[in-house]
């Protein structure tokens, strides 16, 4: 019984654009891998940053050992006076060489190393404390402490953090732009291809829209097989990627993890992808129609 | 039915294939167009099956200005056309059961009406052993006839045919030429481009005759230019009306 007659011819046989589903699972991967390194990182910047910001850090560098442990009393004195501080501890000998270890090596760390005072200081988020007051202070109990609030480092941190970002999205506009331009070459060639159907189809009485649904319904279906395919790769090599750095890492930073919920997100990309394709053929189609009688 | 007037026609920047081209055809006619190869007989039958806009003049048919109206208006004006290509134009990966329901499929008709009316027309053609064939497995005349049933599937107003019986036997020949006179006896205006001047003597219609992108009318019987009744080589076919016709054929596709 005849349903529905397909007068495209079979897709098989489309020398123009049978590569595309394939060219369409490289736009996705591409895509897939750029958001979601993007959406890991930032969340592992959201994490470091966040561990950060009511932290400050004390360092007491004076060479005498007496006078850096009295220092070290008037200093932890001062801060438990100071509005605003909520926890003041200093750091043991053992945590201060565990500090240095990924910087000199395991055992390298030698009981004659001359290695600063360090105050871990909780400051409070509600109350604001007063830095530059507080520096003050602290130099006049000596010129060798030194307070760090880390804004410093987290400001660069953060511009590292848009940047990353910004990358993301710039990769992932280009992506799109590629495949809308893949999608219109592909789409012209198979008109090209078919140019006779379509004249017959013309004559028989067929409007612009049966032909352009004809080709959209196609460019879907490449749209959404290649959309999976890439997906499915993206996945497998981020995964790769996270089981590998857990080796390289040893310890110095918490690796970002990856965010399953908002990763689950991602699974809109072939729908996405398939939506990008049908509407560019179909646009690519009805422009081309309307220059012919 | 279809008019005609001034009406000049050329291909991009080239001279004029057709050169003031006036006439008026009836609705019911049959008509058949003649002239050497070249004349110009198939770019005529371009503007009339809407295929192609005159460089100047008016045609109007179905009661409608075809230089004015719209390009979106087409498909409908074209869907109440029946063409029989000299090419055929057929498409390959279809069976001749699909190629035959496409005008009544691209009208909005599905199902098993259409099959069963695709069948009992190609049935009468004398397809009925290639119904799941393929154009490329056809022979030139299976092909032909898979193209005609193409056309009048359904009952178009207007019938053009661009040499309808040059493929075929002379049995089948009368069979086709019986179809259309059937259906312009129901109605159907129709156009035959045609070089058979035995056809011609036989159904004894007016002809146009094209040469060199002009048109000159014929009435039936009389003699056209000497070049063409030169050329003519025409064994006269017996068209027996009660012999042929399509006897199960209502015609009432869907528009």
């Amino acid at each position: 019984m005849i349903k529905a007659i397909h007068f495209l011819p079979d897709e098989k046989n489309h020398e123009a654009t049978r590569l595309l589903p394939y060219v369409m699972a490289v736009m996705v991967y591409l895509s897939a891998l750029a958001l979601m390194g993007s959406m890991m990182l930032h969340k592992g910047f959201g994490e470091w940053t966040d561990s950060l910001s009511n932290r400050l850090t004390v360092q007491i560098t004076t060479a005498d050992s007496v006078a850096r442990d009295a220092q070290l009393t008037a200093v932890i004195g001062l801060l438990r006076k100071t509005p605003g501080i909520e926890h003041v501890r200093a750091l043991n000998e053992v945590e201060i060489k565990k500090l240095l270890e990924p910087w000199l090596g395991v055992g390298n760390v030698t009981d004659d190393l001359p290695v600063p005072d360090i105050l871990d200081v909780t400051v409070s988020r509600n109350l604001t404390v007063n830095l530059d007051a507080l520096r003050s202070m602290l130099a006049k109990v000596s010129e060798n402490i030194h307070l760090d609030d880390h804004q410093q480092w987290l400001g660069r941190f953060l511009r590292l953090m848009d940047m990353v970002e910004y990358t993301a999205l710039g990769i992932l506009l280009l992506v799109v732009l590629a495949t809308v331009c893949i999608v219109i070459f592909g789409t012209k060639a198979g008109m090209a291809e078919n140019r006779e159907t379509i004249a017959i189809m013309h004559h028989l009485g067929a409007q612009d829209g049966m032909i352009a649904g004809a080709y959209q319904s196609r460019f879907m279906k490449y749209g959404l097989k290649g959309g999976i395919i890439g997906l499915i790769l993206a996945f497998i090599t981020l995964v790769s990627l996270i089981y590998l750095s857990r080796d390289l890492a040893s310890g110095l930073i918490k690796m970002p993890e990856l965010p399953i919920v908002q990763v689950s997100v991602l699974l809109v990309i072939p729908f996405c992808a398939a939506m990008i394709s049908m509407l560019t053929a179909r646009i690519t189609v009805m422009r081309d129609l309307a220059r012919m009688v | 039915m279809i008019h005609f007037e001034n009406v000049g026609m050329r291909y991009g920047m080239g001279s004029e294939v057709l050169k003031d081209i006036s006439f008026t055809l009836k609705p019911g006619s049959l008509h058949f167009l003649t002239g050497p190869s070249g004349a110009g007989k198939t770019s005529l039958l371009k503007l009339m099956y809407l295929a192609h806009r005159p460089s100047r003049g008016k045609i109007e048919m179905f009661h409608e200005d075809m230089v004015k109206v719209p390009r979106r208006d087409l498909p409908k004006f074209r869907r109440r056309i029946g063409v029989v290509f000299q090419d055929f134009r057929l498409l390959d990966h279809l069976t001749a059961v699909e190629n035959v329901a496409l005008p009544l499929w691209i009208a909005g008709g599905k199902g098993v009406e259409i099959e069963e009316h695709v069948e009992e027309l190609l049935t009468w053609v004398g397809l009925e052993g290639r119904m799941k064939s393929r154009p490329p497995t056809l022979s030139g005349g299976e092909k032909q006839r898979v193209a005609i049933a193409r056309a009048v599937i359904k009952r178009p107003d207007l019938l053009l045919a661009d040499e309808p019986t040059g493929n075929v036997d002379p049995a089948i020949a009368k069979r086709i030429m019986h179809l259309f006179v059937e259906l312009n006896k129901l109605g159907t205006t129709t156009v035959i481009a045609t070089h058979d001047m035995g056809l011609i003597k036989k159904v004894k219609a007016d002809r146009m005759h094209l040469s060199d992108g002009r048109l000159q009318f014929i009435r039936a019987g009389e003699q056209g230019p000497e070049e063409e009744l030169n050329s003519a080589s025409f064994e006269p076919h017996n068209l027996d009306q009660k012999e042929f016709g399509p006897r199960n054929y209502k015609g009432e596709g869907q528009r």
